[in-house]
């Protein structure tokens, strides 16, 4: 079915064609090696006290 | 819209969720969880589209309304404010695979609006903002993994 009549005309707000984001399913699928990923990434993400970037 | 409540607006985001050629399994499940953080009202939902992407790369776009059946999208179709234009469906078609069908869903970031408003109240100007994929942080783990090792 068409677009409605008053998207016709106007200037887009996407500027640029987008680029596909890498597909994260593969790293959050279950499953030995992910779900350690998982698990890693989560602590990654958690506070931690005392944590040095350095 | 008057300048109060633009400088009320929250961040505005999108998705494009790509559905490859036969792996589609809708439940209702994420028409739910999309109702769910629009009655909580952590999102407002702006536009969304259907994209379809034959084979030879020719794209369609479907309004939600002419969607059959629309359920619990049924209330947020109502209050769609239909910011993209047809110029914005080829663009936000790039990604997509021959074949595929994607959902496009723009909205606003309401639980940010209050914080951006007291930035803006404050001083403040956004310079820079984005989004960290999680497979930047599995390369960053990945690599330091790596440093640690060869210093063994």
């Amino acid at each position: 079915m068409p677009l409605r009549p008053e998207r016709v005309g106007r200037v887009g707000v996407i500027r640029a064609p987008v680029a596909k984001t890498a597909v994260v399913a593969k790293a959050v699928t279950p499953g030995r090696a992910p779900v350690a990923k998982t698990a890693v990434v989560a602590a990654a993400v958690t506070p931690r006290v005392g944590r040095r970037r350095i | 819209m008057t300048s109060v409540s633009l400088d009320e607006l929250g961040p505005v985001d999108y998705v494009v969720v790509e559905f490859p050629a036969g792996s589609s399994n809708f439940t209702g499940e994420m028409a739910a969880e999309l109702r769910a953080l629009v009655d909580s009202g952590t999102i407002r939902v702006i536009d969304v589209l259907i994209l379809t992407k034959d084979a030879d790369g020719t794209v369609e776009a479907t309004e939600l309304s002419d969607v059959g059946e629309l359920g619990e999208l049924q209330a947020i179709e109502a209050e769609l404010a239909e910011l993209l234009a047809a110029d914005d469906v080829d663009h936000l078609a790039a990604a997509m695979e021959p074949g595929s069908t994607a959902g496009v869903l723009i909205w606003e970031n309401l639980w940010a609006a209050p914080f951006a408003s007291a930035a803006r109240r404050s001083g403040g100007q956004l310079i820079a903002d984005g989004r960290i994929p999680i497979q930047a942080i599995i390369a960053s783990i990945e690599a330091d993994d790596e440093t640690a090792t060869a210093g063994d």
